[in-house]
């Protein structure tokens, strides 16, 4: 009787174990950025604000992760001798090669976002979606589910979501409740036309 | 403790109660299902860079302007233009599915080009005395058909065929009163957006035999008997009484004097579905010319282009005498049927057809060659029924052609001998030259006067998003109006066959031919319509296969039975393998398959 007992409950240890430690880590994959950016020495040293490199276009576009153009305007030659300088300049400036970028925030492709209408109609700062990327000072291992195809980001760093801070997860679920609290509406061809 | 089968069991049973208690089931069943969103196969949109660019549409002579989203240049959606004063914003079904025509699977892909181009020049070079080279234009009005009308000036005996070019245009937004002859006013006859703008400040008539969606729409039907159209003209024309022109179309006296009236009492028109129809002469009866009718208006051309051929009428061509025929099909157009060309070939004629679709003149053609599709090439676009004003409008080309495509009016320069050059520029240089009317860039919808335009400027805003509009000026009447003959039509035949609608020609976006057909919206092609006495009495069943018979041949086809045909009518859908059979006015017999 009591050996059956051990027995459920050791079942029982052994599945919450793997569902809350195991899990998580085997859910994940992770790859390198290209380049280890630090958007704090770039704040700091340089002075630039996030609109300077992530900007809106003549036609008010989002343009996202700036193209190597714009790092080369300054970045014509190593500006440092860190190794991740080297190897931006080596391996994409000389060479007028695009770093391939993982985007964090990449949503589903069944929904339609506009930066426009957050950053310049609803005043929302880049905070409030992204963290404080701004002062990292190095670029966070990508991190993606292979089974949804999503980054970690979207669904929130937990994977239980208990305990999740306000806009820690891209999910619809966090749009919504956003769009809730600030009495907007929040219909579905909003997003998803 | 032992191991037992229980205890491995209650283990097992512990396993499983102890993971619903975990994140891990409840996020599989979510990625599970986000998994399946993709799937390998599922269309991913494309991601980049999003811009937007601007053209024309070419599918129609309304010419719409149009606003493409583009990601990575490719264009993933259509739209119209706000600003534009002619589409005013709108773009029809088709065009706004316009940018799937270039990956259309029943495009034609390839063709035998050098040896087509080698037959074509041994026919120039072999040619007897008084055989002709043609080009037969079904769009004219361009400037590709200035193009071939230098081309055919400059070859002995060339030839430029044409169909009939209306020399007026409507202004509809002048008129109180629109009687229309079967015209589909509101399904493709002129500018969508021109049309539904205009279509509070006026009265439409409609006179057909069948309840169309025009009809439908308009604020009078008249539903004639086939074939009366003459006596209803004649009638409101005074030459001939209501009472026996209300005997001959099957209606009642009262609605046609209403109609009279109507057309009477205010600025009036009168359309018809053949433009060229002698119906609209009436235009004349109601003072509609100069007013309601003006002449049309061509943008201005270089002075050295006006030497070129004029434009003749297959009919007017004859028998026997084109040694060589090169068919530009690239546009929907007027088609000329092919049992009035066949007999004005030469023994051993060269037929090269330069189209999209196998559906049209590729059937009777010697070669058919892939010709580029919309949005695939810079072309302009002439002014359509409705466009008062003239205008120059490119169609800039948002996509590189998907297939290897031979432009019809760089080969027909190259074997003319014309001197290499590009033709829009040459005319849109002209019509800088000449500094008459306006810019619209639709960017920034801004209107600038030519004259405060440099050339540069004015070639690189017509290439980037821009029309040039010429004065409106004084109106004038159109000159001396050509209508072709009525079609006398054989009367053993029992069925008046009645189109039914103007299919467009050329390819049309897989997503609408299933949305038009499998909706039933539109009639499929190889299908025709029949009232329910005509279908009893010759046996029909509803979806029954059928063979329709009319004087130029046979055409099996798919029955449908519809209370709204009136009896003596058959509706069918039209289209180049329709045409061929029946003409502008036929009479047929269907049976029983």
């Amino acid at each position: 009787m009591i050996g059956g007992k051990i027995a459920f409950a050791s079942g029982m240890l052994v599945a919450l174990a793997g569902g809350w430690l195991a899990f998580p880590r085997i859910l994940y994959q992770t790859r390198p950025e290209p380049v280890d950016f630090s958007h704090k020495i770039h704040a700091e040293k340089a002075g630039a604000k996030c609109e300077d490199c992530h900007s809106f276009r003549d036609d008010g576009t989002y343009a996202g992760i700036p193209a190597l153009d714009k790092c080369s305007g300054c970045h014509t030659v190593a500006m440092g001798t860190t190794a991740a300088e080297k190897n931006f300049i080596d391996n994409y400036v000389t060479p007028n090669r695009e770093p391939a970028w993982l985007s964090y925030a990449r949503q589903p492709e069944n929904v339609y976002f506009s930066h426009a209408a957050h950053v310049k109609l609803g005043h929302l700062k880049c905070e409030q979606c992204h963290g404080n990327e701004g002062g990292a000072t190095g670029l966070r291992p990508y991190q993606w589910d292979p089974i949804s195809g999503y980054s970690r980001d979207i669904w929130g760093r937990p994977v239980d979501r208990i305990g999740l801070r306000t806009a820690g997860g891209m999910k619809m679920d966090d749009c919504v409740d956003c769009h809730r609290r600030q009495g907007l509406e929040y219909s579905c061809l909003g997003c998803h036309k | 403790m032992k191991t037992t089968r229980r205890n491995l069991l209650k283990f097992v049973g512990g396993t499983a109660a102890g993971a619903l208690l975990t994140p891990a089931p409840w996020r599989l069943i979510t990625d599970t299902a986000l998994w399946s969103e993709n799937w390998p196969g599922i269309p991913r949109p494309a991601r980049g860079e999003i811009r937007a660019r601007f053209t024309h549409c070419t599918l129609c002579p309304a010419g719409c302007a149009v606003r493409a989203r583009c990601v990575n240049q490719q264009p993933v959606s259509l739209s119209g233009v706000k600003p534009h004063p002619i589409s005013q914003g709108a773009l029809c079904p088709w065009g706004i599915a316009g940018h799937h025509l270039p990956y259309h699977p029943a495009r034609v892909r390839q063709g035998p080009v050098k040896e087509a181009l080698a037959a074509v020049s041994r026919a120039v070079a072999e040619r007897g005395a008084g055989e002709r080279v043609a080009v037969l234009d079904l769009r004219p009005g361009r400037t590709v058909s200035w193009t071939y009308r230098r081309a055919m000036a400059a070859i002995d005996n060339g030839l430029y065929l044409a169909p009939p070019q209306p020399a007026y245009a409507v202004d509809l937004a002048a008129a109180q009163t629109v009687i229309s002859f079967g015209a589909p006013l509101f399904d493709g006859w002129g500018t969508p957006g021109n049309v539904f703008s205009a279509r509070p400040t006026f009265k439409l008539i409609q006179i057909e035999p069948v309840e169309s969606r025009t009809a439908a729409l308009a604020d009078t039907w008249l539903p004639i008997r086939p074939g009366s159209e003459t006596a209803i003209a004649a009638a409101l024309a005074g030459e001939m009484t209501l009472e026996d022109a209300a005997r001959t179309a099957g209606v009642d006296e009262a609605s046609i004097g209403a109609v009279k009236e109507a057309a009477e009492s205010g600025p009036a028109v009168v359309v018809a579905a053949d433009p060229a129809s002698p119906l609209m002469r009436l235009n004349a009866k109601f003072r509609a010319l100069g007013h309601t009718v003006v002449a049309r208006r061509e943008a201005p051309v270089p002075e050295a282009w006006k030497k070129a051929a004029a434009a003749t009428g297959v009919s007017a061509t004859p028998d026997g005498a084109i040694r060589a025929l090169l068919i530009d099909e690239s546009l929907a157009g007027g088609y000329v049927p092919w049992r009035e060309i066949a007999p004005k070939l030469a023994a051993h004629a060269v037929v090269v057809v330069f189209t999209s679709t196998g559906e049209g003149y590729a059937r009777h053609a010697s070669y058919a060659l892939p010709a580029p599709v919309f949005p695939e090439t810079a072309e302009d676009i002439g002014p359509a029924i409705d466009t008062t004003p003239a205008v120059f409008r490119i169609a800039a080309p948002l996509v590189a052609p998907v297939v290897p495509v031979v432009n019809p009016g760089e080969v027909l320069a190259q074997i003319a001998g014309l001197a290499p050059g590009d033709a829009l520029r040459e005319r849109a240089d002209a019509i800088h030259k000449a500094g008459r009317g306006t810019l619209l860039s639709y960017p920034d919808g801004k209107t600038t006067p030519v004259k405060q335009v440099s050339a540069d400027d004015f070639w690189k805003t017509l290439n980037q998003g821009g029309c040039w509009i010429g004065d409106a000026g004084k109106k004038e009447a159109p000159g001396k109006l050509e209508f072709a003959a009525a079609e006398p039509s054989p009367d053993e035949l029992p069925l008046a066959v009645v189109l039914a609608e103007a299919r467009r020609e050329g390819l049309e976006s897989p997503l609408m031919a299933k949305l038009d057909r499998e909706s039933n919206l539109r009639m499929a092609p190889g299908r025709v319509a029949l009232s329910p006495a005509d279908a009893r009495s010759n046996g029909i069943e509803n979806g029954g296969r059928c063979v329709l018979e009319t004087a130029g041949g046979r055409l099996s086809a798919v029955a449908r039975i519809d209370p709204g045909i009136p009896p003596g009518v058959v509706e069918v859908a039209g289209g180049p393998q329709v045409a061929d059979l029946c003409g502008a006015k036929s009479r047929a017999r269907v049976v029983r398959a």
